[in-house]
C-alpha cells in the first residue's frame, strides 16, 4: 500500500472515530469495505487433495484465511510471509483499526477503568480481542495475544480484575506477545490485574512471623514457566513467595497502580531453584526471581511444548520440542525465534488439518472465511459464551484448555452458528455471500467442489462429495439452498479441525 | 454416552464400584434462585418460637390449627398454608429444609450476595467462574450440549466458566435450525460426513446427532407428565417441566438452573395472603408437580432451592420485612433426608443476631447464619453426583456434614 493511500485511510480513519459512536458503525464499515476488505474478483482454489501448505499456515499462524489472504501468501512465499507477520510494526493496520481502536476502556492507564460500570469494561475488552481477532492483518500477534493471554489467564470476574485488565492485555500481552519470554514474565509479575488475580497484593510480610502468600509464587513456577513437572520444590515455591512481599496496590488515590512497599517486604536470604537472592534486594527481588525461573532448562521445555502443542499438535513431536527448546536457550527466550523455528519445520508441515478448532477460532475462521461485517455485539459474544471460551472468562489460571476432548460437546452449537452465519441470520452480521460465491465460482458459483477448496484448503474427498450432493438433491429449488450449502462445509468436520 | 463407553463405564463399575462417577446425566442437580431474598421465617414457621410472633404482630403466619394457618412439621415448625402441595413430600421423606443457612456477605445487597452464592465463594475472596463451571470442568470431557442447561434467557453466575452451558426457554431450541428448515436433510449429510470422520471428533458428531434425534422424537411427542402430575401456565412450572423432560429423556442433563423472582418483599408482604403467599404458592405448585411427575425415577435428581439472604426477624413499618442474614434451604428428592428441619435454631432474640463471628460479620442483622452455604452444595455434589475433590469447586473451603443428602 502506498503512503498517499494510508494518508487517505488515516484520515478517514479519524473522520470516523470523531463521528458520535451511534451511527458510525456503518460507515465505518462501508468506509473498511471500500478501502481493504473487499473481497478480490476471482479467487485461486486450493486443487490438491492434501491441505494447501498455505492455507494450513493461514489456519495455524492466522484465525484462517480471510478471502485473498491465500494468493497474497503465495505471491510472498510463506518464509517472507512469516517474517512479515513477526514484525507486525511494518504491517498497516488501519482498516483492523477503524473497528478496534474505538472502545476508551482499552487505552486506559492501569487503575483509571474505576470510574466505568463493569458490563462496559467485559463488553469492551471482548469485543475489541474478537474484532482484532477478525480483521487485524497482523495475524500471527494476534494468534499470540490469544495464546498468552490463556498462558497468563486472569478472569475478568475475580476482584478487580475487571479493571485491571485492559492494561494487563495491552501492556503485558499485547507488548510483549512477539518479544522476549522473560521481559514478558517480569511485566506480568507485577501487573495490577494479576496481582489481583493471583493474590499477589496479599503477599506481605509485616511481623517476623509472618508466612507468605503462595499463590501467584506458586503459579509462576508451575504454569508460567517451569511446568508442573518442571523439578521446583515445596521450598522453591515458599523462597518464591518470599521474594515477591511487598507488592501493593493503592486503594484510596490512584486506586489499583502498583508500588513497592519495602516495610512488607522480606529482605532476608532466599534460595531458588539452587540458587541464591541476596539479602537486601528489596524491589529488585522480583527481578532475580524471574531471571532464576525463566533460565531454569524446564521453562524452555515448558514453553517450547505448549507453542509446538498450539501450532503442531495436540501431542507435541518430541523433536521439534526439543529444537525449539534450544532455541529458547541460545536465543534467550526470543518469542519470534521460537515462532520461525516452529512455522518452518517439517513438523509443522506435516501436520495439517489435524487440530480441533476451539470455539473462538471456530468462530472467527468462519467469520473471516466469509468476509463478515460485524462489530462484535452482544448478540455474537452469545455464542462463544454458549461454547463455553468467551474472552477473559476461564475461571483457573490454567487458561483455555489447547486440546479437543473439552470442546466436544460444543457441535451443536457450530452448526447452528453455521447456518446462522450463512444465511445471514446472526444479528448484527452481515455476510457477502453471493459476492464471496462469484469470486469462488465465476459464473458457476456454488459448486460443491470449489466451496470444499475455498472453505477447507484442499478438494473434497469422494465421500465428502458425494455427501453433499445427497444433500443438494434433498434441497434444490429452495431460496437458501446456495447459503445453506456453504453451512453445511462449515459444519463439516472438515472445518472444525485446521 | 456411546456403548462402548457405557459398557467400560459397566465394566469399572464391576471392577472397581467405589471409585466410578455415574455417567454424566445420569443424576441431574436443580438449582432453583429465589431471587430477591426469600423471607423464608414465613414459608417455614418457628411457631414454636414466642419471639416470632412478638416480632411480627401483623405479617406472622399463626401457629397449626384449624384453618388458615401454619402446617405443622413437627413440634416447632409449620410451612406456611400456601407450601400445602409440598407436604406430601415431606411426610414421605424426600423434602428436607436446612435451617440457618447463609453466606458471610455483609453487603445487604441482592446483585454481591447472588454472585458471591452463585460464584461459589467467601466474602472478599473471588475465585473465578461459578460454582457449578467449576465442578462442571472436572467433567469436561464427558459434556454434551445439554450437560448444563438453564432455563430462561441468560446462562446464570453459576455455569460461567461450564465448558458448555445452554440458555434455553424450552427443548425447542435444541435443534439444527436452517433456513429452509430441511432439518432431515442436514442431520443426514452431516451424519454421512461424521461417520467419515476420525475417532474423537466423529464419535462426538455422531452422539451429538444421537441427541438430536433424541430431542426432536421429545420435541414431535406431546410431553404428558406422568402420575397425574399438572403444572400450572406460569414460566416456573412450565420452566420445570422443560427439566423433567430433559431429565426423563437422558439427554445427558447433568445441571439445570431456573430462577424464581420477586422475593423483595419490604413493602406489604402479606401473611397467610398476598405478595409472598401467592409466590409460595407458585413455588410450591410448580415444585409439587415436578416432584410428582419424576415419581419412579425421583432418585435421580436433587432439587436445591435457595436465595441469597434471609430477610430481617421482625416486620417493619411498611408490613413488610427488610434484608437479612440466614434462611432456610430447601432439598427435594429421593435421595433427600427429607421429613426433617435440619440444622439447629439459632433463635431470634436479639443477643444471638448481634454477636458476630465468620459467617455473621457486621452487617445487616437477621437470622443468625449457621451453617455456610457452600457445605450444602458441596455435600451434593459428593454425595449426590459423586465428586470426589471438592476443593477443585470450592478452593480452601472446609465443609461441614450437614446431612441432607443420604
Amino acid at each position: 500500500m502506498d503512503s498517499k493511500r494510508r494518508g487517505l485511510l488515516k484520515a478517514l480513519g479519524l473522520i470516523a472515530a470523531a463521528l458520535p459512536l451511534t451511527g458510525c458503525e456503518r460507515l465505518i464499515s462501508s468506509v473498511t469495505q471500500e478501502l481493504g476488505q473487499r473481497i478480490p474478483e476471482n479467487l485461486s482454489l486450493p486443487d490438491s487433495s492434501e491441505i494447501d501448505p498455505s492455507f494450513h499456515l493461514l489456519s495455524r499462524a492466522a484465525y484462517g484465511p480471510w478471502p485473498g489472504d491465500l494468493d497474497t501468501l503465495r505471491a510472498m512465499g510463506s518464509e517472507q510471509w512469516i517474517e512479515e507477520q513477526l514484525s507486525p510494526e511494518t504491517i498497516d493496520d488501519t482498516v483492523c483499526d477503524l473497528r478496534a481502536r474505538r472502545f476508551e476502556t482499552i487505552w486506559h492507564e492501569p487503575g483509571t477503568c474505576y470510574e466505568y460500570k463493569k458490563p462496559v469494561l467485559r463488553e469492551e475488552i471482548t469485543r475489541h480481542t474478537l474484532l482484532r481477532a477478525l480483521y487485524s492483518k497482523r495475524q500471527l500477534l494476534e494468534v499470540m495475544v490469544g495464546f498468552w493471554t490463556d498462558h497468563l489467564n486472569i478472569n475478568l470476574e475475580k476482584g478487580d480484575c475487571i479493571y485491571l485488565k485492559p492494561a494487563d492485555d495491552r501492556l503485558v500481552i499485547r507488548t510483549h506477545a512477539l518479544g522476549r519470554f522473560r521481559e514478558l514474565i517480569r511485566a506480568s509479575a507485577t501487573s495490577p490485574a494479576m496481582l489481583v488475580y493471583l493474590d499477589g497484593k496479599e503477599n506481605q510480610k509485616k511481623e517476623p512471623g509472618d508466612v507468605p502468600n503462595e499463590n501467584y509464587a506458586r503459579e509462576l513456577l508451575e504454569l508460567h514457566t517451569l511446568g508442573v513437572d518442571g523439578g521446583y520444590t515445596q521450598t522453591d515455591v515458599y523462597e518464591a513467595a518470599r521474594s515477591l512481599t511487598g507488592w501493593r496496590l493503592r486503594t484510596g488515590w490512584r486506586k489499583g497502580t502498583v508500588y513497592f512497599d519495602q516495610s512488607l517486604h522480606d529482605d532476608g536470604e532466599k534460595r531458588v531453584l539452587g540458587q541464591t537472592i541476596p539479602a537486601g534486594g528489596g524491589a529488585t527481588d522480583v527481578d532475580q526471581l524471574v531471571e532464576i525461573a525463566c533460565n531454569h532448562p524446564s521453562t524452555a521445555h515448558h514453553i517450547a511444548t505448549k507453542l509446538v502443542r498450539r501450532f503442531v499438535s495436540e501431542d507435541p513431536p518430541a523433536a521439534l520440542v526439543q529444537r525449539v527448546a534450544n532455541v529458547f536457550t541460545s536465543t534467550d527466550g526470543d518469542i519470534k525465534a521460537l515462532l520461525r523455528t516452529i512455522l518452518t519445520s517439517d513438523e509443522f508441515r506435516a501436520a495439517k488439518g489435524l487440530k480441533f478448532k476451539r470455539p473462538f477460532q471456530y468462530i472467527v475462521s468462519c467469520l473471516r472465511a466469509l468476509a463478515a461485517d460485524t462489530h462484535a455485539h452482544q448478540q455474537l459474544i452469545e455464542y462463544l459464551l454458549r461454547m463455553g471460551q468467551g474472552p477473559f472468562q476461564y475461571p483457573t489460571p490454567d487458561g483455555y484448555p489447547d486440546r479437543t476432548a473439552p470442546w466436544l460437546g460444543t457441535l451443536l452449537w457450530r452448526w447452528n452458528f453455521a447456518f446462522n452465519a450463512a444465511s445471514n441470520h446472526l444479528p448484527t452480521v452481515t455476510v457477502p455471500l453471493e459476492q464471496l460465491a462469484e469470486a469462488i465460482g465465476g459464473k458457476a458459483p456454488f459448486q460443491p467442489e470449489q466451496l470444499m477448496s475455498y472453505f477447507i484448503g484442499r478438494k473434497g474427498s469422494n465421500s465428502e462429495l458425494k455427501a453433499i450432493a445427497d444433500y443438494q438433491k434433498s434441497n434444490r429449488g429452495d431460496s437458501n439452498y446456495h447459503a445453506e450449502l456453504v453451512a453445511v462445509v462449515l459444519a463439516s468436520p472438515a472445518f472444525q479441525r485446521c | 454416552m456411546g456403548n462402548t463407553s457405557r459398557r467400560s463405564f459397566v465394566r469399572k463399575l464391576l471392577l472397581a464400584p467405589e471409585t466410578v462417577l455415574p455417567p454424566a446425566g445420569d443424576r441431574t442437580l436443580v438449582c432453583i434462585f429465589l431471587r430477591g431474598a426469600a423471607d423464608t421465617l414465613n414459608m417455614v414457621i418457628p411457631y414454636g418460637d414466642d419471639e416470632y410472633y412478638r416480632l411480627r404482630p401483623t405479617i406472622a403466619i399463626p401457629p397449626p390449627a384449624n384453618g388458615t394457618t401454619g402446617l405443622r412439621l413437627d413440634d416447632f415448625y409449620a410451612f406456611h398454608p400456601n407450601l400445602a402441595p409440598l407436604l406430601p413430600a415431606f411426610n414421605e421423606g424426600r423434602l428436607g429444609i436446612v435451617q440457618a443457612v447463609g453466606t458471610d456477605n455483609p453487603s445487604g445487597s441482592h446483585f454481591e450476595a447472588q454472585d458471591q452464592m452463585e460464584h461459589g465463594e467467601s466474602y472478599g475472596h473471588t475465585i473465578g467462574g461459578g460454582w457449578l463451571g467449576r465442578y462442571l470442568r472436572t467433567r469436561a470431557a464427558d459434556m454434551t450440549p445439554l450437560s448444563a442447561v438453564a432455563i430462561g434467557p441468560t446462562i446464570p453466575e453459576s455455569l460461567r466458566g461450564a465448558p458448555t452451558a445452554s440458555a434455553i426457554e424450552s427443548i425447542e431450541e435444541v435443534q439444527i435450525k436452517t433456513p429452509s428448515g430441511n432439518a432431515s436433510g442436514v442431520a443426514s449429510v452431516l451424519s454421512a460426513l461424521y461417520a467419515a470422520e476420525g475417532e474423537m471428533v466423529g464419535q462426538a458428531g455422531k452422539a451429538t446427532l444421537h441427541l438430536l434425534r433424541r430431542v426432536e422424537t421429545l420435541r414431535g411427542a406431546v410431553y404428558t407428565p406422568e402420575n397425574g402430575a399438572v403444572y400450572l401456565d406460569d414460566d416456573f412450572s412450565q420452566g420445570l417441566k422443560e427439566i423433567a423432560r430433559l431429565a426423563k429423556a437422558r439427554v445427558g442433563l447433568e445441571v439445570a438452573c431456573l430462577d424464581l423472582g420477586g422475593w423483595d418483599t419490604h413493602f406489604f408482604q402479606g401473611s397467610t395472603s398476598g405478595l409472598q403467599a401467592d409466590l409460595i404458592r407458585q413455588l410450591a405448585d410448580g415444585l409439587a408437580a415436578f416432584d410428582k411427575d419424576m415419581g419412579a425415577q425421583r432418585d435421580r435428581v436433587v432439587t436445591l432451592i435457595m436465595t441469597e439472604f434471609g430477610r430481617r426477624t421482625y416486620e417493619n413499618s411498611s408490613l413488610g420485612t427488610d434484608h437479612g442474614r440466614g434462611f432456610a434451604l430447601f432439598a427435594l428428592g429421593g435421595l433427600v433426608k427429607g421429613g426433617k428441619v435440619h440444622g439447629h435454631w439459632p433463635g431470634l432474640a436479639e443477643e444471638s443476631s448481634s454477636q458476630t463471628d465468620s459467617l455473621n460479620p457486621v452487617g445487616p442483622s437477621g437470622l443468625k447464619v449457621l451453617i455456610d452455604y457452600r457445605s450444602v452444595l458441596a455435600e451434593v455434589l459428593t454425595k449426590f453426583l459423586g465428586h470426589r475433590d471438592v476443593n477443585q469447586v470450592f478452593p480452601n473451603f472446609h465443609p461441614e456434614p450437614v446431612g441432607v443428602v443420604w
